[in-house]
């Protein structure tokens, strides 16, 4: 079976300006795939392509086997798509809300009933259904979006940052929508919480200033920059020596040294070392025989920091008219 | 055909929940039974012909408010990004929107209906002209709310749209003055052709003419067309 998603050197261009440049990347039914990068990166542009709300300026997008240029109405059918901000009307009560777009999504007049109180549970919406939109706090708000996404059981979904707003309990609810939602289906998330995308994205992309950096499963990113890796100590030892000690050992590359503030004994010191195991090891027992060794740490790579080197890494460069 | 159903639908409930629409049908139908009575002790006529005038030119500065929002408050609400991933063509949109607009036209109307009773009560109207007459007033209803929702979706700010609304509405309004100023007999005939209130006219006479319900309808299909093109090529 194809892809769910598929983008084709997809760009966008606003007048001159390029939004989007040559993305290309898949999503499989039964995927999570993460979206990160800073703000204005292009996610949501991304995004807004995808969903067939503004059409790419070259390239193909297509979406559960229709080209969203020609068959984007075909396509709607199949998507699911909340927005960075909930498309609500304040005005309709949250069951005529919900009702509206699943009579536009073709849900069949017997089966609405039914269909109603299947997102309204999964989201979470029972205690609200006969309130206004108005009078909804932001966390239903954001699940009230992500409940109209969800109707018509489509074939991908679409989430721009989907637990904004949300609070620590609702947000451990979403994700579990989003984890049982994308066992079977297509699932395309972009966030701004790094761990939100390392527990619950079969793979995740980086994007920055339009281009795809990389994309692979999170454990896969991590890996690939495990040379940043780190090994914090403390120590209380003379600077000059405990440096030429640290530095004659195999596997540490770099140290730095800092007097531990508010505590003028102790030194503070951050060594990069290799990827291999054990130099933290080797660290330990060299220090501990001749000084006081107070702490030692190993810094594993997080996304966190994949992230950050992917999108400092990524060459600046000047917009072409 | 059902997602059209569905934005009607919408559509009408939102002008329910709002109170513009209970203010400018309330406006609008203070405004007709006070011109209606006024011109009755005034004339002493059983007549609708100058409350029919007055009305026109009423609907003219009441039709931008009903307008203004019918895409603008999409945008500025965020749920033309709603409307444009559902399984919907910019068509179905524009005319679920533009059936529903007209729907409140039709209540408003109705609403003036009461004035009749009266009129058929101490006096013998004649009901041919008066039927024309209405025909005349929701067939220019009709072209300017398609105009107003042609404006609305050009711009994200309601009072932006309603003000180009006004302009524009008024403008096609008085253009027919404009036909004593020219020489040109071309000039002459265009200024008098695309003048609503020549047209309008017509129709408080009792002429329901072929010319005149076809130029209400062009002027309809025309921007209801633009407003739909014009969503295609916002995407």
């Amino acid at each position: 079976m194809s892809p769910a998603i598929v983008l084709e050197s997809v760009s966008k261009r606003y007048g001159s300006k390029t939004i989007i440049h040559d993305l290309s990347f898949t999503v499989a039914r039964g995927e999570i795939v993460g979206f990160l990068g800073p703000n204005g990166a292009g996610k949501t542009t991304t995004m807004r392509m995808i969903a067939g709300v503004t059409a790419a300026t070259s390239g193909r997008v297509t979406v559960a086997g229709y080209d969203m240029a020609t068959q984007n109405t075909d396509a709607a059918r199949q998507i699911g798509y909340l927005p960075e901000h909930p498309p609500l009307y304040d005005t309709l009560s949250v069951s005529a809300y919900l009702r509206f777009v699943a009579k536009v999504k073709g849900v069949d007049r017997a089966a609405l009933p039914v269909e109603l109180e299947r997102v309204t549970t999964a989201c979470r919406l029972e205690a609200v259904v006969r309130h206004e939109v108005y009078k909804l706090s932001r966390g239903y708000r954001q699940r009230l979006g992500l409940a109209q996404a969800l109707l018509g059981k489509p074939d991908v979904l679409l989430l721009d940052e989907p637990t904004a707003g949300l609070d620590p309990g609702q947000i451990q609810e979403t994700r579990e929508v989003m984890r049982s939602f994308g066992a079977e289906h297509a699932v395309l998330l972009s966030t701004h919480i790094l761990p939100e995308a390392t527990l619950i994205c079969h793979r995740v992309a980086i994007i920055n200033r339009g281009r795809l950096l990389a994309i692979d499963s999170p454990r896969g990113l991590e890996r690939a920059v495990e040379q940043t890796n780190r090994v914090r100590l403390r120590v209380t030892a003379p600077a000059q020596s405990l440096r030429e000690e640290l530095l004659s050992l195999d596997g540490v590359n770099a140290v730095e040294i800092h007097a531990s503030p508010g505590d003028h004994d102790v030194l503070s010191v951050e060594c990069q070392v290799d990827a291999r195991e054990g130099v933290e090891a080797r660290i330990a027992r060299a220090v501990a025989s001749r000084w006081d060794l107070h702490g030692l740490e190993r810094q594993a790579p997080t996304l966190e920091n994949v992230f950050l080197k992917y999108v400092k890494d990524a060459p600046v460069e000047r917009e072409t008219a | 055909m059902s997602g059209t159903l569905a934005v009607y639908h919408k559509e009408l409930s939102t002008y329910f929940r709002s109170p513009i629409a209970y203010f400018v049908v309330a406006v609008f139908l203070l405004g007709t039974g006070y011109f209606f009575l006024y011109n009755i002790f005034l004339t002493g006529d059983a007549t609708m012909a100058e409350t029919f005038q007055n009305m026109g030119v009423l609907l003219l500065t009441l039709i931008p408010v009903i307008s203004m929002r019918l895409f603008s408050a999409e945008y500025s609400a965020r749920t033309m990004e709603l409307l444009l991933a559902l399984p919907l063509e910019p068509w179905q949109i524009v005319l679920g929107k533009y059936v529903g607009a007209v729907t409140m036209l039709l209540l408003m109307t109705a609403g003036t209906l009461i004035d009749l009773v009266p009129l058929y009560l101490f006096g013998n109207p004649e009901t041919l002209t008066i039927l024309s007459g209405y025909i005349g007033f929701v067939l220019l209803g009709m072209a300017c709310l398609a105009v107003g929702q042609f404006f609305s979706s050009l711009t994200q700010n309601q009072i932006v749209a309603a003000l180009i609304t006004a302009s524009v509405l008024l403008g096609f309004w008085f253009v027919g003055h404009l036909q004593s100023f020219q020489t040109s007999y071309a000039l002459r005939s265009l200024s008098g052709y695309l003048s609503f209130a020549l047209h309008f006219a017509d129709f408080i006479r009792g002429l329901v003419r072929t010319e005149g319900v076809t130029f209400y309808l062009v002027v309809c299909a025309t921007a209801l067309t633009l407003n739909a093109s014009y969503l295609q090529w916002r995407r």
